[in-house]
């Protein structure tokens, strides 16, 4: 009876001071959208990161570190140190442990996005995220030497579609004097956005990229060795090497087996890595400025509670009148000091709910316009335990906050006389 | 000053003493004078006009008779329970029973209509929602139409009461559950003479019928004939 009372009281209160009061829960259900919203996009960037690649059990190149590796061969940053002879690639297709395998070469650019050789392997064993395959936005995948496939980026930020016509460069860097001029390449389809460095690469097959750098041995095309696309056509044109291999494997429990045989491989000097172990290791070198912006936004939270501690400290003052009359008929300092708690409670939950409709809202508005102008993939999905507990922390934290106003009614309202003014 | 307002009546049935006490004196701070007060004696359903000027410590002798504060010295009984060394809770309990208070004024919960402000006793103590025939919200009803607070007024905001109509609402919440005894502290001040008599004469009819003592303070001497006995406590200086 009496918690219903208090109750009653409380949230009566709380309406009768909602002009003041609405202002201190718009400050405390922003910053708990903030708190929210960081760790929401901090689990989920890290779980798109290190799911950039999935469904490969080893990515092979030349010895390197495994960080290294993975920076050229996934991100497209920096440069491999040597490449893998063709050979070793063809002894590699005919282990049995190996169930496919996916060449990949690296050298040329476009605009400053990366050129990728590759095989229509890549097609169907490439998987990012939960598993998924690459999908076409529109066209098909390479059937000529000279046929291109974009990444959503290049497409959308050249303005690129099927049918188009490019020309690549030479080396990488945005501006590149030298230019693949004699053989342009013809745009066959567009992928899908995915929120990984497929969206800014451009797809090739090894053979164009051959085809093109015959005549470039010396690294500048020398007039009258360079092929036209219709002799290109006729040629032989299996690279000599490539820059790193996807693999997948057979049976899971050998990939170590298969990763150290790799890295003892006598012909030349490999090196093999697990993608899922290395990414791991990556975001932990990347992801330390997110538990900051974490830390930071828990402390604008802290801030607004405590701004709300002021006022309903100020609040105080104002509600000695009331006080009194509720102490004269017979209300305990007890229940005058559960008015606060239930008060501060309150204005917290409902800041939580508001945050979260918010953030609910937020999510759903600009949730496919980052995708498609970031290629940053952030959908709606249930909160994990942490996320419940942060958020079960801010009430928490509120009722921690309110024993102050709540001890001082308390003591307060014990030795006050009748009336509000003694 | 003093006038000591004794009964001629037989003290000795203590179930019929609404109030009696005995050496009442109190000190707000370890440095401040002791305050002394004059011994009172009330039957039940008799009502006792409290005299004072201002500073003679009216207020504090009502915070000691509604329990809000301990006295230094002296006892007080009411009821024919000594209540002047129970325990601050045991005091809040006897208080929501058996006492309803009036003040000067901004009697009523700002954030509670004016119904609700009158139920607040009934609410806070299972014995007054008790005695409160038949109904707490059927009594709440008669008292306010007795006190003539018209029926539309109970649901609106209290902001939008006249004073006048504010201190019947008070009085019809201290009288809500029918209490042995009422502390009204000066509660007729902010009133206007004719607002005065009326709200006197309502209370103590009501008072009446439900057996109720009024302890009544003001400084208003005029109002003394309205009242059984007085006490007059004498000026501080």
């Amino acid at each position: 009876m009496k918690a219903r009372l208090a109750l009653t009281l409380a949230l009566a209160s709380l309406w009768h001071r909602r002009g003041v009061l609405a202002l201190v829960s718009l400050t405390l259900t922003l910053s708990v959208t903030l708190l929210l919203g960081v760790q929401y996009l901090r689990s989920d960037i890290r779980q798109a990161f290190t799911s950039t690649v999935s469904g490969t059990d080893l990515i092979v190149g030349a010895r390197s570190g495994p960080i290294n590796l993975l920076l050229y061969s996934v991100f497209h940053i920096g440069d491999a140190t040597n490449n893998i002879r063709w050979s070793t690639v063809e002894e590699l297709a005919r282990d049995p442990r190996i169930d496919w395998l996916v060449p990949l070469s690296l050298g040329d650019s476009y605009e400053g996005f990366r050129v990728v050789g590759t095989d229509p392997s890549f097609a169907a064993h490439f998987r990012y995220g939960r598993d998924q395959a690459l999908q076409l936005a529109e066209g098909h995948w390479f059937s000529d030497t000279f046929d291109v496939v974009l990444g959503a980026e290049v497409a959308r930020r050249k303005n690129h579609h099927s049918g188009d016509s490019i020309v690549l460069a030479h080396g990488g860097g945005s501006t590149s004097f030298m230019k693949h001029r004699d053989s342009p390449f013809r745009v066959s389809g567009v992928l899908a956005a995915t929120g990984t460095p497929v969206d800014r690469a451009v797809y090739v097959s090894l053979q164009g990229l051959e085809a093109i750098h015959v005549g470039w041995e010396s690294g500048v095309a020398l007039p009258g060795r360079t092929l036209t696309p219709a002799q290109a056509r006729q040629r032989d044109l299996t690279p000599s090497s490539v820059t790193a291999v996807l693999v997948g494997v057979e049976r899971k429990v050998l990939t170590f087996q298969l990763q150290r045989a790799i890295s003892q491989y006598r012909d030349e000097p490999l090196s093999a890595i697990l993608p899922g172990i290395a990414l791991s290791e990556l975001w932990r070198l990347l992801g330390q400025f997110e538990r900051i912006l974490l830390y930071i936004t828990g402390f604008v939270v802290i801030t607004s509670l405590v701004g709300l501690m002021a006022v309903l400290l100020a609040l105080q003052a104002q509600r000695r009148q009331e006080v009194a009359i509720l102490r004269a008929t017979g209300a305990s300092p007890g229940l005058i000091a559960s008015l606060y708690l239930i008060e501060c409670v309150a204005l917290t939950l409902v800041a939580c709910v508001l945050a979260l409709a918010l953030g609910a809202a937020g999510l759903t508005l600009v949730g496919p316009w980052l995708l498609d102008n970031y290629g940053i993939r952030i959908g709606l999905r249930p909160l994990d335990s942490t996320e419940w507990l942060i958020l079960a922390s801010v009430p928490a934290a509120g009722l921690a906050v309110a024993l102050i106003p709540a001890l001082r009614a308390w003591s307060g309202s014990r030795h006050q006389g009748l009336g509000g003014s003694d | 000053m003093t006038g000591p307002a004794h009964l001629p009546g037989q003290a000795t049935q203590s179930t019929a003493t609404a109030l009696q006490s005995r050496n009442l004196g109190f000190r707000w701070g370890r440095q401040q004078p002791l305050l002394t007060f004059p011994d009172l004696h009330l039957q039940t359903g008799e009502h006792l006009f409290l005299h004072g000027p201002s500073g003679s410590g009216k207020s504090t002798l009502l915070s000691l008779l509604a329990g809000l504060q301990q006295p230094t010295t002296g006892e007080l009984m009411m009821l024919g329970e000594d209540v002047s060394h129970r325990a601050s809770g045991d005091r809040d309990r006897f208080r929501a029973d058996h006492l309803g208070v009036i003040f000067q004024q901004f009697n009523l919960v700002p954030y509670l209509t004016p119904l609700a402000n009158v139920l607040l006793p009934t609410r806070l103590s299972p014995l007054r929602r008790q005695r409160a025939t038949p109904t707490p919200t059927a009594e709440a009803a008669s008292l306010l139409g007795a006190l003539a607070i018209a029926e539309d007024h109970w649901q609106r905001p209290v902001s939008q009461l006249s004073i006048g109509q504010q201190q019947r609402v008070a009085a019809a919440r201290a009288l809500t559950g029918a209490p042995e005894i009422i502390l009204a502290d000066e509660p007729t001040s902010a009133l206007d003479a004719d607002n005065r008599d009326r709200f006197i004469e309502l209370l103590l009819t009501l008072a009446k019928a439900r057996h109720t003592s009024v302890i009544f303070v003001s400084h208003d001497l005029g109002l003394a004939h309205h009242f059984h006995h007085q006490v007059c406590l004498e000026a501080r200086t």
